[in-house]
């Protein structure tokens, strides 16, 4: 078992072994992280998802590992491992990076709450939306049964009539 | 024939069901529910992808977890 600044794993042939703790990164944040991962190298999981999560790595054969690996695909064991190495090391940095992911939606769920809910209820027209459209749509203006004339203007047109 | 045991608490049975579903036209599978794993055992691989199918498959089934 190599130690390095904390950073704990075993080399077993092909592959590398490494542990999380789970007290520190959710199990949640290990699938996201590992996820940007998969192009990369095989990975699998095993252990205690209470304790800790065991991580096996292992690195894609050139032709079936993305083009875009920032990794070199050498043909070297040392070389290999070394890759493993630095994707492992990837790998830690990209599981804080989804930590904080999760701590910032964490504290800001309430607000997003907030603005999503803010936003459906504008969006749905509500009913007293619905009464003052209904309202200006009725047809008042024509007046067909002649209430909104002047007495003036209807004793006018009798006083035509009988003339 | 390969076999891979996944971890009930990390990988679930409908994930793997799935990528089975997804991978069958390249070998068999067959799932074992033991007490704590969820066994598949991969058979009549195709030629082609002998040395990487069971690789590929957990990282699908692990895809699809996330």
């Amino acid at each position: 078992m190599k130690f390095d600044k904390g950073f704990n794993y075993k080399l077993r042939g092909k592959a590398l072994e490494f542990t999380i703790n789970t007290k520190i990164y959710s199990l949640k944040a290990i699938y996201q992280a590992a996820y940007l991962f998969l192009d990369k190298v095989y990975v699998f999981l095993d252990g205690d998802p209470e304790k800790e999560i065991k991580v096996i790595m292992k690195l894609k054969r050139p032709s079936f590992a993305n083009a875009s690996s920032s990794v070199p695909q050498s043909e070297t064991s040392e070389d290999k491992s070394a890759g493993l190495e630095q994707i492992a090391g990837e790998f830690y940095n990209e599981l804080l990076n989804q930590l904080l992911r999760e701590k910032v939606s964490e504290s800001n769920a309430k607000i997003r709450e907030y603005i999503v809910s803010a936003a459906l209820y504008n969006a749905v027209p509500n009913e007293v939306d619905r009464l003052l459209q209904e309202v200006e749509e009725e047809d008042w203006q024509e007046d067909p049964l002649g209430i909104a004339k002047t007495w003036e203007d209807k004793q006018n047109k009798e006083g035509l009539k009988k003339k | 024939m390969e076999v891979i045991k996944f971890n009930k608490k990390i990988y679930s049975l409908e994930a793997v069901k799935k990528a089975i579903e997804e991978f069958k036209s390249l070998a068999e599978f067959k799932i074992k529910d033991l007490d704590k794993y969820i066994e598949v055992e991969i058979d009549k691989i195709d030629n082609e992808y002998k040395g990487i199918l069971k690789d590929e498959f957990s990282n699908y089934v692990l895809g699809l977890m996330s």
